[in-house]
């Protein structure tokens, strides 16, 4: 894993004269693993879900809620475990692939990620479409939650939210304390020592600042409440620091009013997400449903949306996505367009976190008009690809991912090409952090062609992350059954992008949609010739005459995009996925409990359940100590993260949340897992109410896949949000 | 006895027609709705050639054809026939629904007939799964023993055993490799399984609130291992007045509106079977190919 390489990474001004190098190596490599990769056919479906966590210190008598910097000793602990070395071992480092691969049941991995107080966990080997294997995801979830807790102090718990509340505000929030303004991130909100320690983390931060010419600048609008001063000034940015050339950064303007300031990579690349993986049959079909799932980007962010605090303020925006996407912008200012081109190539209109820029796919429903005909692509590598034999489409996608600069470079990698290897590729491939993420086989192994789908936020409860994994999986076979067709141009997608930023924009914000995504039905009389595929046969074709673009799409609300609605001409993505169970063979239980989850999202989408955010929200607005001015102090916060940890024990221990007088509860989980207990005569109506394993469990028959966390990482390196 | 053959072609592609409506339970709008969508596009498909200005009706000798005494509507081309990989690839499953008012004693050729057609359809020798649905059996399980009692009164054992039989017999030659039955309760499933010797693998039943499967149901199917499956098909798929209307002027205007009418062919029509197959991609969790055949008798008059 590159993760683990050792080596003497490049400073800032020294990698940018490396940084050809890599992409001339990246560019190798990468026709490498396609050519060798491009003929693979007949993959099965495996996927894999990535669930963060934050770790926090909590003690129901003391309000100080911390950050726990201990995520070297906790994977120390699970490395070190006896028990679980015998059960295939659950670190990168630790993984017996002898023993490992013997279990039905592999147990679950642990991965260290950017941010101290952050740990990974993925099950030990990838999912597959059994119906009932879908069941044992939730449980896994738990495992996972339970394993880490094990191997925490009695003070510390992980949890999942996507963010920190207190995060960079003043005073103390980790633990252990460090001074804010160190040499790496030059922060006045947060010390050096809030990232991994690994030197490629510190590096990281350290290069994109130095290549942007200044600190990072992550700026959130304050959400106005009764109380809140007009206009707002954030009252923890200090302006009197001398300490760093960064310093001057809010004196020229890095913190307007109104906004909450940010200034490290930590804010954004702190968050939690849910990510999940997908391998695909072949590389058309992974092409296919990279475009496919693009357009549900933007809906699944704003229905999974968690995220109204930061660093103490409530935010006047519900989700991550834009933080992480200015935490990492290493974009200089004649790239931003705020000079004349002189040193750099060309001006890129978004950050190297952002949504897609362009559909990759040479699915004929593709017209070129959703394309965006003013794609930064780096012309040079793409007559290599071309050169290479690469298709036109997928050549256009890696030149635009090689705009970027290779960020962190080890002095060593750069002595010899290794063409049995993918790192340069996977360096630029890496911090290329776009709503999806096409990922070639990595060198050396059976697995196939995947696909990354990583807008969604991280939910409270594992129930709710199994309901929004399991969902995107029934999707996606939704979409290759019925050969769904949601493209639209990609610039819409964009602005579906920002829409989902707003506040309750699941229920208030409409958002681009393709009104029918279904096949046009191929004639007869284009498929006579004998060797054709039947009219029907599910093959992709083309209608004779396209009306206008434009009229392809409406704008619709995400409750329409996932119920359907009367009106609309659009049936809904949980009719459509209904439909797809509704073909297969699939057992009472287990048709059940994918009801369930079914039924959860249909309730968040219609807005009879309340997203996260709008929770905690709530959460924070009934507390007797807010003061309606947006502030989110140590007392509240306390209160938060205790209610969150105490929903935790709950659904960890098999039981329902009755009794806990959390306020707002019911309405973010319903009757779900036993409920909240205000409705108990219906409590059994929603399923298990334990969310048990309920002990069937079908092996996928993948010997193939070795590692759990090869198959999901592939050969990333540089932190995965 | 002309026989008539409808078929809807691959439904996958078939678009909103098969999208269940949110809150509907059992129904056959997904069969009817895409033998419609069927008829619709072999009639643009096979249009005479105009100039681009007139639109004359497809003839009905032009999109249907006759065949050794059968008529398919719409004609089919079994040429492009079959599914894209090797059959070992997939789970094919088959659901037959024999119909009321017809003769046990053609079950078998029903059967036998309804098998070739979709092994002729999908390219393949075998098939995975035959769930077999005899008329007039509905399990309700919305009240779990009046469900059941009501339900061991329904159909006729003696008719569904010696259907069985036949379905053996399939079963012995390989053609099927397993076998299972629709709508049974705990009471009638327990009878029938002492009278059969292939036992069922698979109870389809269709549940309001799929989590209330009726205890006594539940045992009986953990003890012989036979898996209950949802369904959501209706209990009378393709009544005749139904067959009529989609066949009739209204519809795809091949039958007159009533057996003596003068706009069209004329003659009695009986509904005999309705088959569904379904090709699915096993390891990748994806439907490739779902369709319909259904048959007819037609009493021809001149």
């Amino acid at each position: 894993m590159g993760l683990l390489a050792l080596g003497t990474p490049l400073d800032w001004p020294e990698a940018e004269k490396r940084a050809h190098q890599v992409r001339e190596w990246g560019i190798k490599q990468l026709l490498e693993i396609w050519n060798k990769a491009k003929g693979k056919q007949r993959d099965a479906l495996l996927w894999g879900d990535e669930v963060e966590y934050l770790v926090v210190t909590y003690d129901k008598d003391d309000e100080k809620v911390l950050l726990s910097l201990r995520q070297a000793e906790i994977l120390t602990a699970l490395a070190s475990d006896q028990e679980l070395a015998e059960a295939g071992g659950c670190t990168d480092d630790t993984i017996d692939d002898t023993t490992k691969g013997k279990t039905d049941k592999p147990i679950p991995v642990f991965h260290p990620e950017f941010g101290r107080f952050m740990l990974e966990a993925t099950p030990g080997k990838p999912w597959g479409i059994g119906f009932k294997e879908l069941l044992d995801v939730e449980p896994d979830m738990k495992l996972r939650r339970k394993i880490a807790k094990e191997h925490m102090l009695s003070t510390e718990y992980p949890i999942t939210l996507t963010t920190f509340p207190r995060i960079g505000s003043p005073g103390q929030f980790t633990f252990p304390y460090y001074p804010t303004g160190g040499p790496k991130l030059r922060s006045q909100f947060v010390p050096d020592e809030i990232a991994n320690p690994h030197i490629r983390f510190p590096t990281l931060a350290a290069n994109i600042r130095s290549r942007r010419g200044r600190k990072v600048q992550v700026n959130v609008p304050i959400f106005h409440d009764v109380n809140t001063p007009k206009p707002w000034k954030d009252p923890t940015v200090n302006y009197d620091l001398h300490q760093w050339p960064e310093d001057d950064d809010v004196r020229n303007g890095a913190a307007p009013d109104e906004y909450i300031h940010m200034d490290a990579m930590a804010f954004g690349m702190g968050s939690c997400c849910l990510q999940i993986t997908f391998q695909a049959k072949s590389i058309t079909e992974g092409r296919q449903l990279y475009d496919q799932l693009s357009p549900l980007g933007p809906i699944m962010l704003a229905l999974t949306a968690a995220t109204p605090v930061y660093k103490g303020f409530l935010a006047n925006t519900d989700v991550r996505w834009n933080q992480i996407s200015r935490a990492v912008d290493c974009r200089t200012p004649e790239e931003l367009g705020e000079k004349p081109l002189k040193h750099n190539r060309w001006r890129i209109p978004k950050s190297r976190y952002a949504s897609n820029s362009t559909y990759i796919s040479n699915d004929p429903r593709l017209r070129k008009e959703y394309l965006d005909p003013d794609l930064v692509i780096d012309p040079a590598i793409k007559d290599k690809l071309t050169e290479g034999g690469m298709d036109d489409r997928l050549a256009t996608h890696f030149a635009h991912l090689f705009i970027r600069d290779p960020i962190v470079i080890f002095e060593e990698d750069l002595q010899e090409l290794d063409m049995t290897k993918t790192d340069h590729f996977e360096n630029i491939q890496s911090t290329n952090w776009q709503h999806m993420r096409f990922k070639p086989p990595p060198a050396g192994s059976d697995i196939g062609w995947r696909v990354e789908f990583r807008p969604m936020e991280i939910q409270i409860t594992d129930f709710e992350n199994a309901a929004f994994s399991v969902f995107m999986v029934l999707v996606t076979r939704a979409i290759l059954s019925f050969d769904l067709n949601f493209y639209i141009p990609i610039k819409k997608v964009d602005e579906n992008m920002e829409r989902a930023h707003e506040v309750d924009a699941v229920l208030k914000t409409k958002f681009y949609f393709r009104k029918s995504p279904f096949p046009v039905r191929p004639s007869r009389a284009n498929t006579a010739a004998p060797d054709d595929s039947r009219p029907g046969s599910a093959m992709a074709s083309r209608p004779a005459s396209p009306g206008p673009v434009e009229e392809e799409y409406a704008e619709m609300t995400v409750n329409e995009i996932i119920n359907g609605s009367c009106d609309s001409d659009f049936p809904g993505l949980i009719p459509i996925v209904e439909s797809y169970l509704d073909s297969v063979n699939v057992d009472v239980q287990t048709r059940c409990e994918l009801s369930t989850y079914l039924e959860l999202i249909g309730k968040r989408a219609s807005g009879e359940l309340d997203t996260a955010s709008r929770w905690i929200r709530n959460f924070i607005n009934s507390h007797p100590d807010y003061k309606h001015d947006s502030v989110v102090d140590e007392k509240v916060n306390h209160d938060l993260i205790g209610a969150v940890i105490a929903v935790g024990e709950r659904e960890s221990a098999g039981r329902n949340f009755a009794g806990l007088g959390i306020p707002g509860l019911p309405q973010l989980l319903g009757n779900f897992r036993g409920g909240c207990g205000d409705e108990a005569g219906r409590r059994q109506a929603n399923g298990l109410s334990n969310g048990q394993s309920n002990g069937h469990h079908n092996g996928n028959g993948s010997p193939t896949l070795k590692r759990k966390n090869e198959f999901e990482q592939g050969n990333t390196e540089n932190g995965k949000r | 006895m002309t026989q008539i053959i409808l078929s809807t072609g691959n439904v996958m592609s078939a678009g909103p027609t098969i999208i269940r409506k949110r809150g509907t339970n059992r129904s056959n709008l997904e069969l009817v709705n895409s033998l419609q969508s069927s008829f619709v596009s072999a009639k643009e498909d096979f249009a005479p050639a105009t100039n681009g200005s007139t639109h004359a009706p497809t003839p009905v000798e032009a999109w249907t054809e006759r065949q050794d005494g059968t008529l398919f509507v719409p004609r089919i081309s079994w040429q492009g026939a079959g599914l894209r990989d090797e059959a070992s690839q997939y789970e094919i499953t088959v659901k037959l629904f024999f119909l009321r008012d017809t003769l046990v004693k053609e079950r078998e050729q029903f059967a036998r007939d309804a098998l070739e057609l979709v092994r002729k359809e999908l390219g393949i020798q075998s098939i995975d799964l035959l769930v077999v649905a005899f008329p007039g059996i509905s399990f309700e399980g919305d009240c779990e023993w009046e469900a059941d009692r009501v339900n061991a009164a329904q159909g006729n054992l003696d008719d569904e055993v010696a259907t069985w039989k036949v379905l053996e017999e399939f079963h012995s030659q390989g053609l099927v490799k397993k076998l299972g039955v629709s709508e049974f309760g705990s009471e009638k499933l327990g009878a029938f399984m002492e009278r059969t010797t292939v036992r069922p693998t698979v109870d389809q039943i269709n549940l309001h609130n799929c989590c209330n499967v009726p205890p006594p149901l539940k045992a009986l199917a953990e003890k012989y291992d036979i898996q209950l499956n949802v369904h959501t098909d209706s209990t009378d798929i393709l009544p005749c007045g139904t067959l009529r209307e989609i066949l009739g002027p209204q519809g795809a205007g091949v039958l007159a509106d009533s057996p003596t009418g003068s706009n069209g062919l004329k003659g009695e029509i009986t509904p005999y079977w309705v088959v569904r197959y379904m090709a699915f991609v096993q390891d990748r969790g994806v439907i490739e190919n779902k369709g319909y055949f259904a048959s007819s008798g037609w009493d021809e008059k001149p």
